[in-house]
């Protein structure tokens, strides 16, 4: 089974590809103006953050990126599209010839251009007395489109690709759930020699649902002796299968020219002037590498945050790897929520520091726990809360002394006489103290009242 | 202090000569302090308080909320737009007769075109004193009927005015310019109307506007441009180039071979791009709304684009639809696209030797309606053959009266290298010094 796919991805910019309209309406036909409605005498200017975004994706995908790029307008009549041709990348891409690894696996990417989203129609009313609305709010919001080979090998994979694919892009530049949610993927789906296109698809679940869908059909045709036919079909999220759309259209129909109003940009020169990030999932890579841990551990770590990530490499530089990754996945992972709004480097080295008395048993796990706890409650902020510890452990042993004075006396001819001290503070402290510190805090208490 | 301009003086003169789209319903701003100038924009060009048709009935009813930045400008001189002129559809056409709205006439002769497709504002120019026209070239619909009218018209260099509020033909090929009665208006307006404008981006990457510079020495006469002339269009061009030389310019006649393939390519890139701007043109939005609603949407814009759009917009929708198709892209647009840089290369090198090349504007006085209804498109597409070429380099050119046939004026062209306005402007000055520009009686 072969799979490709072209993803949509809304940028989250704060204003439109083309004119200043902000991207973030709720009502509907709110957030428009003469240039997203396509009308006569209006002109697009092009939004940069959007064509960094790009760029950093393209970089980002390993592409080649050209020296310059350009727009193209693809025409098409339809309702929702104000000028009935799209702007978009057709003979120049911000990047072509790219990779996207998921599992080991390099998937080829082809190109990653840029376009601008038509507006959105909405089917109101009755069966059969359904009127179509349109709302322009989305007309002109900035996407990058990322085809891919048709690398990917079943419905599970391509769903995968493109969760992960999400993942790292949301590091990259920040989208967020609700860009995720409006991803649309059309896919080309093919069995044997023939492929079918099925097209916007949106969202993660429905992509699986739907190549699942494709997938099953093609070989129930194949196994039945049919013949697949090429052809585009579509996706019924509501019926959960695909139809044909009956679609005339070719690529090449579009009658594709040069869109004369935005002239070139130079991209080459703004890709070299980027720092490189490691996002996510490169990171979990290297971690695996580096602390020789497996990677669905590293890479749960790095979705849960990638602040996390940091948390556990000072911990994998004080304690062994194994260590900090059993704390990191276990109580810190815990209490995430509470330790991140405040997490700053004093925390970490706080952290760390919980971290390594327990390996040097200095303190038990249960107490590492329960100060890991307490900084995340916000009760000890800071390793002050480890002085007032040690004076309660002192506290504790100076009482019981107290009532029992001959515990002094008989120590010196029996020292196991300091295990009824012990034994009190362990029961009373319930596992707070590693034994070791117990033992010493009360031989160094009886020590000095001998004197 | 009362002003001569007012709306019924501009009904009566457009009852007669018709070069109005739309005339502003009220003038009394033009009597107010700071004092005022009027000037007209080609109905392509958007404002505020008027409707922005370009000639076409799908774009009736259809008000701008923006002011063009051309308009904006003039506007914040103290300029007072006194009307709409009329133009061929969208831009298509030579003389005047593809508009929706009424043909414009010559006001030396009614029974003659005014040119095209700012035919409105060249005759509107010819016949109010003090006036300035802001019109728009595409491929030579300013110096065609500034030549047939008798008056100045000046296309900068592309990119040297914002479009933006431009309704576009060919957004590569369209450029805002003016008609003037006098290089004073024209070193006046010229310097308002240009400059960056960041909601054109083509705008931005201009060098600065000079209106003075090292004066013109020699111009270069293309062999080709002098062949199937109106003998009378000759006989002016070359008493012109006499006076020229006794100006102290000098003369070169060469060759120019690529100037046989412009027509051809101009009208493959012109239409490829308008079939896409009119691409939006679907009773939506704006403009005209169809009749049945309750139909597909194929249907529907169907009939409201058959029911709206003149025959020649049509045929080029038609014409640039083809030539973008697949298989057809690669031999017509990708091809003409390389036939504009060949010429682009040709007029530079010629003008390494000269500072100007020199033609006559058209090839022909502005001809009769009844003559024109005998030319089939091809006859009238050939007919700019002379004005088609610069405007696809995108290089400033000028036309000038040179001289007049039977009272019919008759123009030159000069066309000049990227930004160099200026030596358009030296020439301008040092010929109207000497021959005097008529303009015709005009009857209310």
């Amino acid at each position: 089974m072969k799979i490709g796919l072209e993803v949509h991805v809304q940028l989250p910019t704060k204003s439109k590809l083309f004119c200043s309209c902000s991207t973030s309406a709720e009502e509907p036909n709110s957030s428009i103006c003469p240039t997203c409605l396509g009308f006569p005498g209006s002109r697009p200017s092009l939004n940069r953050r959007a064509l960094e975004m790009g760029v950093e994706i393209a970089r980002f995908l390993d592409c080649n990126i050209p020296e310059e790029v350009w727009f193209s307008r693809k025409t098409y009549f339809y309702p929702d599209l104000p000028k009935n041709f799209q702007i978009t990348q057709y003979d120049s891409a911000l990047g072509t010839d790219g990779c996207f690894i998921v599992k080991d696996k390099t998937i080829g990417i082809w190109r990653a251009h840029l376009e601008e989203d038509p507006g959105r129609i909405k089917r109101v009313g009755k069966s059969g007395e359904e009127v179509s609305l349109i709302d322009y709010n989305r007309s002109g919001i900035p996407l990058v489109e990322i085809v891919t080979a048709p690398d990917l090998s079943s419905p599970e994979e391509a769903r995968i690709f493109l969760q992960e694919l999400l993942v790292e892009l949301r590091h990259i530049i920040g989208t967020t759930a609700a860009d995720e949610q409006s991803v649309r993927v059309d896919a080309n789906i093919s069995m044997g020699s023939e492929r079918v296109e099925v097209k916007n698809i949106q969202g993660l679940r429905n992509l699986e649902k739907a190549l699942k869908f494709e997938a099953s059909r093609q070989f129930k045709m194949l196994e039945a002796g049919m013949k697949v036919i090429r052809e585009t079909r579509r996706y019924d999220e509501e019926r959960k299968v695909t139809m044909s759309a009956r679609e005339k259209e070719t690529e090449e129909d579009y009658g594709y020219i040069g869109e004369p109003d935005l002239g070139t940009f130079s991209v080459g020169v703004l890709a070299r002037s980027m720092s490189t990030t490691e996002t996510p999932l490169r990171r979990a890579q290297r971690m695996a590498g580096h602390y020789a841990l497996e990677f669905s551990k590293m890479r749960q770590i790095v979705l849960t945050s990638m602040p996390l990530a940091d948390m556990f490499e000072t911990l994998a530089q004080n304690v062994e790897p194994g260590i900090a990754l059993a704390w990191t996945l276990g109580p810190i992972s815990a209490n995430w929520s509470s330790l991140l709004p405040r997490l700053d480097e004093q925390m970490r080295t706080d952290l760390a520091s919980i971290i390594t008395q327990v390996v040097n048993r200095e303190i038990t796990d249960s107490e590492a726990r329960r100060r890991i706890g307490a900084i995340a409650s916000g009760e000890c902020p800071n390793d002050l809360s480890c002085a007032v510890e040690d004076e309660l452990l002192g506290t504790i042993i100076s009482a019981y002394i107290d009532e029992h004075p001959q515990v002094v006396k008989d120590y010196s001819a029996n020292p196991k006489s300091a295990n009824s001290v012990i034994g009190h503070v362990m029961q009373v402290a319930k596992g707070k103290y590693n034994s070791q510190e117990v033992v010493e805090a009360v031989k160094k208490e009886i020590e000095k009242r001998k004197n | 202090m009362t002003c001569l301009i007012s709306t019924e003086k501009l009904t009566a003169l457009n009852d007669k000569y018709r070069p109005f789209a739309e005339i502003a319903q009220d003038l009394k701003e033009m009597n107010e302090y700071p004092p005022k100038f009027h000037f007209s924009a080609k109905d392509n060009i958007c404002a505020t308080g008027f409707q922005a048709r370009a000639g076409s009935k799908i774009l009736e009813g259809y008000r701008p909320p923006f002011d063009a930045t051309v308009v904006r400008k003039m506007r914040e001189a103290n300029g007072i737009l006194i009307g709409k002129t009329n133009m061929d559809e969208f831009g298509f056409g030579t003389f005047c007769t593809n508009s929706a709205f009424g043909i414009p006439l010559n006001p030396y002769d009614l029974e003659r075109t005014c040119g095209g497709s700012s035919g409105g504002a060249a005759a509107i120019t010819a016949l109010l004193d003090k006036h300035v026209a802001l019109a728009e070239s595409t491929g030579g619909s300013i110096s065609c009927p500034a030549s047939f009218c008798g008056v100045i018209g000046f296309t900068p260099t592309y990119g040297r005015v914002s479009r933006y509020g431009l309704i576009d033909y060919a957004n590569s090929l369209d450029k805002i310019g003016l008609v003037t009665r006098s290089v004073a208006d024209l070193k006046r307006f010229l310097p308002v109307i240009s400059g960056p404008d960041r909601r054109d981006p083509t705008s931005c990457v201009q060098p600065e506007l000079r209106l003075d510079g090292p004066k013109v020495k020699s111009v270069a006469i293309p062999e080709e441009a002098l062949q199937n002339l109106d003998p009378a269009v000759l006989r002016a061009f070359e008493t012109a180039l006499d006076k020229l030389s006794e100006m102290g310019i000098e003369a070169h006649r060469v060759s120019m071979p690529s100037l046989g393939f412009a027509l051809a390519a101009y009208y493959v890139l012109a239409t490829s791009e308008a079939s896409t701007n009119l691409a939006r043109y679907k009773g939506m939005l704006f403009g005209v709304r169809g009749g049945k609603i309750d139909q597909s949407f194929n249907d529907y814009f169907s009939e409201v684009r058959s029911a709206n759009f003149g025959k020649e917009a049509k045929r080029r929708v038609l014409l640039g639809t083809y030539t973008r198709m697949v298989g057809f892209r690669d031999r017509y647009y990708l091809k003409a696209l390389a036939v504009r840089q060949l010429i682009i290369k040709e007029y530079q090198g010629l003008m390494e030797k000269d500072d100007l090349i020199i033609t006559p504007t058209m090839p022909f006085i502005a001809p009769r309606f009844t003559e024109i209804a005998k030319m089939k498109p091809l006859e009238i597409y050939q007919a700019d053959f002379l004005t088609v070429p610069p405007n696809l380099t995108g290089m400033p050119h000028i036309s000038l009266p040179c001289g007049y046939e039977d009272k019919m004026p008759i123009g030159m062209q000069l066309v000049a290298p990227h930004w160099e306005e200026r030596r358009l402007l030296d020439v301008a000055e040092r010929w109207c010094d000497d021959f005097k520009i008529r303009f015709p009686e005009v009857s209310g």
